[in-house]
């Protein structure tokens, strides 16, 4: 399903895509590539308690606020999940 | 059936802003705005110049029945996270039945299951009145007074890495073997020693396994109280944080608006007293009308973790 089928604003999306990609190398220490398409609890080992300093990081870098009331399992297993549901679930700060 | 017939709640009226604890606990930039964005927590009690036991005797005063019911008391249970909370020889819960009149009455601390150990302590006390004697009249039917709060007096008593910041308050309650308001339907626990966390590490596994655990056992509260997650009017939460219950409500597909998580942002997680003091608030909020099914959960974290779920009718 494309980004305009689901009603996600696709630019917006983009740049979500990139600020987690920024975020999550620093709270990783990763230099290796980070992709949409990678688990983010499996693969990444991402720790809840970084996941949310992933929004923390994301919200402050987009000048955002995300709204985490309903982001469960399925909005957070892959850094594409994950950015879909923050470019619905946000508004400026 | 074991029943509350008495709660009362003690937090301190003015709340301690969590952003001038940030230097004390040796907060980062980044942990001080997760617990206040994510966690909801703005304001924790904290009553510097005042004793544990002034503090478990201001939740005691509330119990407007414990007067003329003293002589009904048969044990005094004090249910706390922490296992050591004065120096030797000082006895918070002797001094608390010395100035009550029940220095007669055995009374001992039930520990070890941390946050959880407030809904342990409820099982326990109904449990053992159920065997005590009494002469059959309502005025001599047994009760068991239990206590519960803290002071937040070391640091790891103060704060749990990246998860909550607890707040000093206390409850007093008192619990009948036989009585027919708040009647205990069922209790469910499930203790992990597995996630031993008393290094003060925040265990992964735990983090991972924590909501569905706590999720488990309400279920298994549910099933044997034979009511279902529809018939429960509210949920008593521990006040671990905001986020955590925002989760737990997508885990079971149940509204937020039905879990009582208003105190989370002014008491932040009062030890074992939560779910007392989240009790109350429905009270005095109208969230529970006679008859109405309620749910109290609780995760005690520490040695080991401990996942527990209550199920009460009013």
């Amino acid at each position: 399903m494309t980004t305009q089928e689901t009603g996600v604003d696709g630019a917006f999306r983009q740049q979500v895509v990139e600020a987690m990609t920024v975020v999550l190398a620093r709270l990783l220490q990763r230099t290796e590539p980070i992709t949409e398409n990678m688990g983010v609890m499996d693969e990444l080992g991402l720790s809840s308690t970084l996941g949310l300093e992933l929004m923390l990081g994301i919200e402050d870098q987009l000048g955002i606020l995300i709204n985490l009331e309903r982001m469960g399992p399925a909005e957070m297993a892959t850094v594409g999940d994950m950015a879909t549901y923050v470019a619905t679930h946000s508004e400026p700060a | 059936m074991t029943a509350l017939e008495a709660v009362s709640a003690y937090v301190p009226p003015v709340g301690t802003p969590i952003e001038t604890l940030a230097g004390p606990l040796g907060l980062t930039a980044m942990q001080l705005k997760l617990f206040q964005r994510y966690h909801g927590l703005k304001e924790v009690g904290r009553e510097p110049g005042q004793s544990l036991t002034a503090l478990l005797l201001k939740a005691t005063a509330g119990l407007d029945t414990l007067p003329r019911w003293r002589h009904r008391v048969r044990y005094v249970l004090y249910a706390r996270a922490m296992p050591i909370v004065a120096p030797y020889p000082v006895n918070p819960l002797r001094e608390i039945c010395h100035t009550l009149g029940l220095d007669h009455v055995p009374a001992f601390t039930v520990t070890h299951q941390s946050c959880a150990s407030g809904l342990l302590a409820i099982d326990v006390a109904g449990r053992l009145l159920a065997g005590t004697e009494h002469d059959g009249t309502d005025d001599d039917a047994p009760l068991a007074l239990i206590l519960s709060g803290e002071k937040a007096f070391t640091r790891d008593a103060q704060m749990f890495v990246d998860t909550t910041i607890f707040g000093e308050g206390a409850a007093a309650c008192l619990v009948s073997a036989f009585g027919t308001r708040d009647r205990l339907l069922s209790y469910a626990s499930n203790v992990r020693g597995e996630f031993d966390s008393d290094t003060g590490r925040n265990d992964p596994r735990l983090q991972q396994e924590y909501r569905p655990s706590l999720a488990e056992v309400m279920h298994a509260a549910l099933d044997k109280a034979g009511v279902t997650l529809d018939d429960i009017q509210v949920v008593l939460p521990h006040n671990v944080n905001l986020v955590t219950w925002q989760r737990m409500c997508l885990l079971l597909d149940f509204p937020p608006e039905r879990v009582l998580l208003e105190n989370i942002a002014t008491n932040g997680h009062v030890y074992c007293a939560d779910m007392f003091i989240n009790y109350r608030t429905a009270c005095e909020r109208g969230r529970l009308s006679p008859g109405d099914r309620y749910l109290a959960a609780a995760v005690g974290a520490g040695g080991g973790a401990t996942f527990s779920a209550m199920v009460f009718e009013h």
